[in-house]
């Protein structure tokens, strides 16, 4: 049988998110003949399929950890190329750095029919000794001086039998490989497809690292023939799991499960802009200090209270007052109940669900009563509501456990993990009262019509399929400029409609609706550009205000009353600077001055 | 409010309806003044010896008394409330007091102009009241537009849907018709008749108990300001636009104001200043003027100098044209778009446009097609064009009054990680066996929060005010009106608001005993250890701190090795000094924060033990070898720290005074006030990690 173990960073490694290393990723690529050979139709061969992967992980660590160190190795190559030159048939073309513009475009090179002429040219096919290219990866890491929190080597290759049998070699790999493990490497194999299937057991299974969590699913793993497969099983092992935090749930006096929080969808952002200086383009560091107007002397935390000001009262508290507010507990989740996961309204919806996941080495049992919860709520279609404490200071939420159960893919792939959806609910503030507007109701004859364009543009939906364009785009401009590109890559905006695609399905069915529905003449646009003309020069005016209106106005703390533009106006007129957009922004700056 | 003599009459061990009725309008006041709306507010009390009222004339509107115009509640009429509002001794007719409350909205807003007129009446029912009126009363509280809203001190039968007061969580309460007065009984009739006449469906719904209305937002949902419309196209391909207009219906609420710093002697803002400076990462830390920095974009490992006028120049733009474009794509609701892959902070509800019946049809026909063939729109949706677009599901959702579309963000590709779990199933270490499955069965069981054929919700959620807002006005409101006291202690219904219901409580005590016995969990022992090394850094690291997450990979001098096993006062303390000296040998911000934690460290353990001695002279011995070894950075980061000796009021052994433990830092400080830095500012903690 076949094997493609399992590998779980963080579960038996309690201490190693506390010690914030910098996560490793190698890449050892075969580059024998075999792995240029191009597929059937014209797919793309193993080495370049190799590529695209190593590239979207250089670029997406750019983008998501830029800090952690990747390299990039070629073992089976006719030219050598290392620290120390000790080892032939070993090529490294990156060493173990932070991924860059320049190593995106080196690997891009290696692309495609001429990125498989490039390595011809530059490495060459030739003999493999599995043995120095491990023995080469095992330098790399002991060169670097940073602390390290995870080791990973990845081997990429459709060879079963790198070393056609040669003992020697073989069993010199075994031990170099046992010992880059004693070192804390994880060994993975990345095995691609093979003509006749490739054997994992014969050689490779004492190679890689054991599935962590002995079930015996990884050895059904099939070779990766597909480009996304690849993506998806580099992906799974080479994003880190790192808990938010770790805490007890607690079903009752002195039954607690210990539990991580893992952050499994969170909003990518654009990075925030470093400060350069002009001269040298250095980055600068930013200090900030808080110092007495008067005296110029620093304030120590004792020398100052916090405050606010409602009604024109000022309400001043303690720094540890303004903590204490928040704090209502420990940190912890606390069960309330079970409720049917119809309770669990759809709409009920304030923040990104995060996932829980027992932790065993905390508390031993955790995983059992953990996954006999899972099985039973899931069974029995039931949520767990309980009170969550995430933080130190952190005030309560309501949070409902969702039971997922674990679910593979054809490849044996882990398509959902084991474990609980955490979902914030709202309490009664988050909700909004709204009016529903009364709305004609469609007849039967235009629902049908509806229907039939909703019909027409059915697709399967992936959580995976829609870029960030605004991200994206952010990143190919910087890339463009650090590769003193002339125009940055072209994006496809995904999140586009394709309407030339959509207007080709619907054919005459949009104007049949439009029939059914719109009067002759019916525009759309026209109704809400003329009332916003009107609202327009219908405000323009009313902008200023005399100052002693505005007095009376703060007077009677009734300034919230006043629009934005006249408060900004107002402002003006009275030499206020602000920043603040806000209403409250404006009206506090406006009180400050006028109140003096 | 009824203040008249019944009101204060209770069964032993109860609270007076005359209390619960005050803290129902507190309640509402203290939240009306910390939100700081513009709605305006009277108060008529009802029940008074006295009589002060417009409508006072040859013994009619007795003993009713208008103790407040309409105005913007502040914290002169909380002063008041609970000051001078005392149980009086005589009673008053409730529909009278009712008639007042209608002259005083009808003369008072004739010159403003009011969104909705709100008459709030909390009182016993206890005196007979005059019903002649009642169908004219009815009438013109319709022609003037003006809302009830009845506070009592019973809760109101069983049918109570509209409201949202069906919890059955206070059994304590009397139900309808038990216990009460005959006067009580024919003005409830009274009220039922008036409610019901305003509004047929939910008009019995906006009668309340003053126990309910004290734990949930009864009072402020009726009045309070409705979502911003925000009008825009749905469009699907290029040429079927469907006006429609967006509220945002559910999102997570934040406190409108952030504390200001003031200083602490004079509590004025002005005399604080913060000021952030730049400089350079060299031995020196060169100060650079801002006006001599650009903005840069880290590429990996390249920093990339990029203007914000370049940024602006190439950044992803959108059309803006159409501003809801539709990816009209579609799918199985429950099967592809799952609950746990909504993002975002919000829920929008889309409406057709107003006052355009044609966009209504076309709206409806798309949500009811969507309905009958069960699938949800797949959407981009661009709030404006200065804004990020975002892709979401658009679902369909038909309500009794009105059907709309709810709109939720989902994930983009770079917002996922797909982190993979051992399996749980498949390891037979942990799978459980049936007795354990049956224990988790009966605690199910035991633990259902609902109840009845109906399946009655008992812990509603939603229906919870956030208890982090009440405590917070709470607390505002105590220091307000009585500066100068410590804190008040939370109030027992929030706390208890919290907690698992009595009675549920009760029936799971069984079957959580036997998880218990079924299931063994024992804390693993090493976290002990890691639990001591944490306490001497005085971070429990077992939950980060918010403050901590910008990650730093030097982290390798994490104290924790030094402490790792049992932790013993000197020998600790001794690897502690060693640790500091070492870390100050490097002459960088990112090693004196480190020491400055060692330090910390070290104070805490020291203070722990009671021993002050070793840290008072190794403070003073490094405060002294200071300018000789160039580390006025870092004696200035202490200074920030305010690390200071320990004093005989934490230690009684110390030598040192409270005075001249805060001298000790002060002195050095005035010589380099110019040059002091301070920690990177790392931001307020609520910014870091909402996701929390």
């Amino acid at each position: 049988s076949i094997s493609m173990p399992q590998q779980y960073c963080s579960l038996s490694l309690v201490g190693d998110y506390k010690t914030t290393g910098r996560d490793s990723l190698v890449f050892l690529v075969d580059a024998s003949k075999e792995m240029f050979i191009k597929g059937e139709d014209g797919e793309p061969s193993n080495f370049d399929m190799t590529m695209q992967v190593v590239r979207s992980v250089y670029t997406s660590k750019i983008i998501n950890s830029h800090r952690d160190l990747v390299a990039l190795v070629f073992y089976g190559t006719e030219q050598s190329k290392n620290p120390r030159n000790s080892f032939k048939h070993v090529y490294v073309y990156h060493d173990l750095d932070e991924p860059g513009a320049k190593r995106v475009q080196d690997v891009d090179a290696l692309r495609g029919g001429k990125g498989a002429q490039l390595a011809a040219k530059t490495m060459g096919s030739g003999e493999t000794s599995l043995g120095d290219a491990l023995w080469c990866c095992a330098n790399l890491y002991s060169d670097i001086k940073l602390r390290l929190s995870q080791k990973r080597l990845m081997i990429f290759t459709c060879r079963d039998e790198p070393h056609g049998g040669d003992s020697v070699k073989d069993r010199q790999a075994r031990t170099k490989a046992s010992d880059l493990k004693e070192t804390g490497v994880t060994i993975d194999l990345m095995h691609l497809m093979k003509p006749g299937g490739f054997n994992v057991a014969s050689f490779f299974r004492d190679i890689v690292s054991p599935p962590e969590d002995e079930s015996e699913l990884g050895l059904q793993l099939e070779p990766c023939v597909k480009l996304e497969d690849l993506q998806k099983r580099v992906r799974a092992k080479e994003q880190r799991k790192r808990a938010m935090a770790r805490l007890n749930l607690c079903l009752g006096e002195g039954i607690n499960v210990a539990v991580g929080i893992y952050a499994t969808a969170v909003t990518a952002r654009k990075q925030a802009p470093v400060r350069l200086y002009r001269e040298t383009n250095e980055p600068v560091r930013s200090k900030t200090r808080t110092f007495h107007t008067q005296t110029g002397s620093l304030l120590l935390p004792s020398e100052i209270k916090k405050a606010q000001v409602y009604s024109k009262k000022q309400i001043v508290m303690e720094k540890d007052e303004v903590d204490a507010i928040k704090k209502f507990d420990d940190p912890g989740m606390f069960l309330i109940g079970f409720k049917p996961m119809e309770k669990l309204k759809r709409h009920h919806h304030i923040r990104p669900a995060v996932f829980l996941y027992p932790e065993e080495d905390e508390v031993k049992g955790s995983a059992c009563l953990f996954s006999a919860l899972l099985t039973k709520c899931s069974e029995r279609n039931v949520f767990a509501l309980c009170r969550c404490i995430a933080r130190r200071n952190y005030p309560p939420r309501f949070v409902a456990l969702v039971p997922q159960k674990e679910e593979v893919d054809e490849g044996k792939v882990q398509i959902t993990p084991p474990g609980f959806n955490v979902i914030y609910l709202p309490f009664a503030d988050d909700i909004r009262t709204l009016d529903p507007p009364q709305c004609p109701v469609a007849s039967q004859i235009q629902v049908d019509k509806m229907k039939e364009i909703v019909s027409k543009l059915r697709f399967k939906y992936r959580s995976d399929a829609f870029e960030n364009p605004v991200i994206q785009q952010h990143y190919r401009n910087l890339e463009a400029l650090a590769l003193d590109m002339m125009a940055p890559e072209d994006m496809e905006d995904l999140i586009m409609p394709k309407v030339d695609q959509i207007d080709g399905r619907l054919g005459p069915l949009v104007e049949e609706f439009k029939d059914l529905v719109y009067p002759f003449n019916y525009n759309p646009d026209s109704k809400p550009a003329a009332k916003q003309r009107d609202d327009v020069t219908r405000k323009k005016p009313k902008v200023e205000m005399p100052e002693e209106e505005l007095r009376a106005h703060m007077q009677n703390g009734t300034l919230g009353k006043l629009t934005v533009a006249v408060l900004k106006e107002a402002c003006k007129q009275f030499g206020v600077r602000t920043t603040g957009t806000k209403k409250q922004e404006l009206i506090d700056a406006l009180t400050e001055r006028l109140g003096s | 409010m009824d203040v008249g003599f019944s009101m204060s009459n209770s069964a032993p061990g109860e609270e007076p309806p005359f209390e619960l009725a005050k803290k129902v309008i507190q309640k509402f006041v203290q939240r009306q003044v910390f939100a700081e709306t513009k709605d305006e507010l009277a108060l008529v009390l009802f029940g008074t010896d006295s009589t002060k009222n417009s409508l006072d004339k040859d013994d009619q509107y007795q003993n009713i008394t208008v103790h407040r115009h309409l105005m913007v509640p502040d914290f002169e009429l909380l002063e008041e409330i609970e000051n001078q509002i005392h149980p009086e001794s005589q009673q008053a007719d409730w529909l009278d007091a009712l008639v007042v409350c209608m002259d005083l909205l009808q003369t008072e807003t004739k010159e403003k102009k009011c969104d909705r007129l709100n008459i709030v009446l909390l009182t016993d029912l206890n005196t007979e009241a005059n019903s002649e009126q009642l169908d004219v009363i009815i009438e013109n509280l319709k022609k003037a537009g003006i809302t009830l809203q009845f506070f009592l001190p019973f809760p109101v039968g069983d049918d109570e849907e509209g409201g949202g007061d069906a919890d059955g969580r206070d059994p304590s309460q009397p139900g309808t018709g038990k216990g009460l007065s005959k006067e009580q009984k024919s003005g409830l009739d009274m009220v039922k008749h008036i409610m019901l006449s305003l509004d047929e469906e939910d008009g019995l719904g906006e009668i309340y108990s003053f126990s309910k209305a004290i734990e949930q937002l009864c009072m402020f949902k009726r009045i309070e300001k409705r979502p911003m419309a925000w009008p825009c196209q749905l469009t699907i391909g290029s040429c079927l636009p469907i006006r429609i207009v967006g509220y945002k219906a559910v999102t997570e609420e934040k406190l409108k104001k952030t504390w200001t710093t003031v200083d602490a002697q004079t509590n004025q803002k002005d005399d604080v200043k913060r000021e952030t400076v730049y400089c350079l990462d060299d031995d020196n830390e060169t100060e650079v003027q801002k006006d001599d920095t650009i903005q840069g974009f880290r590429y990996g490992s390249d920093i990339v100098p990029f203007s914000k006028v370049d940024q602006d120049q190439m950044k992803y733009k959108h059309d803006g044209k159409v501003l809801l474009g539709c990816t009209w794509h579609l799918k199985q609701i429950s099967d592809e778009v799952q609950r746990h892959q909504f993002m975002g902070t919000q829920v929008i509800k889309i409406f057709s446009a107003k006052d355009d019946e044609h966009a209504g049809v076309a709206l409806s026909a798309l949500i009811r097609a969507l309905d009958e063939l069960n699938m949800v729109a797949i959407v981009r949706y661009a709030y404006d064009r200065r804004s990020n677009p975002q892709v979401g599901a658009a679902f369909p959702c038909i309500k009794q009054d009105y059907e709309c579309l709810m709109y939720v963000q989902l994930p983009f590709m770079e917002d996922l990680r797909q982190f993979t779990f051992p399996s749980l199933a498949n390891n037979k270490k942990f799978t459980p066996s049936d007795t354990q499955l049956s224990a988790v069965d009966s605690l199910i069981d035991s633990m259902m929060l609902v109840e009845g054929d109906d399946q009655k919700d008992m812990f509603k959620v939603h229906h919870i005010p956030n208890p982090a807002f009440q405590r917070h006005f709470q607390c505002l409101h105590h220091r307000a009106v009585s500066p100068g006291t410590p804190l008040p202690p939370m109030e027992p219904w929030l706390k208890t608001a919290l907690e698992r219901p009595d009675v549920i409580s009760e029936r799971c005590h069984v079957p959580l005993e036997e998880i218990k016995r079924k299931f063994p969990l024992t804390e693993v022992e090493k976290k002990k250890k890691l639990k001591t090394s944490a306490q001497i850094f005085g971070k429990d690291s077992e939950e980060p701190d918010a403050k901590k997450e910008k990650g730093d990979e030097e982290e390798e001098y994490s104290l924790a090795d030094i402490a790792e096993g049992s932790v013993t006062s000197v020998r600790i303390r001794g690897q502690l000094t060693r640790r500091i000296e070492q870390l100050l040998s490097n002459k960088n911000t990112h090693y004196y924060m480190k020491s400055i934690t060692c330090i910390q460290a070290f104070r805490e353990q020291s203070v722990k033990l009671g021993d002050a001695n070793l840290y008072n002279g190794y403070l003073q011995s490094l405060k002294r070898s200071i300018p000789n070894r160039g580390l006025e950075v870092f004696w200035n980061l202490l200074v920030q720290d305010a690390i200071t000796l320990i004093s005989k009021d934490e230690v009684e052994g110390s030598t040192v005074s409270k005075n001249e433990a805060n001298q000790f830092l002060v002195s050095e400080e005035k010589k380099e006030e110019a040059s002091t830095p301070q920690a990177e500012d790392t931001g307020d903690v609520d910014d870091l990690l909402d996701m929390m």
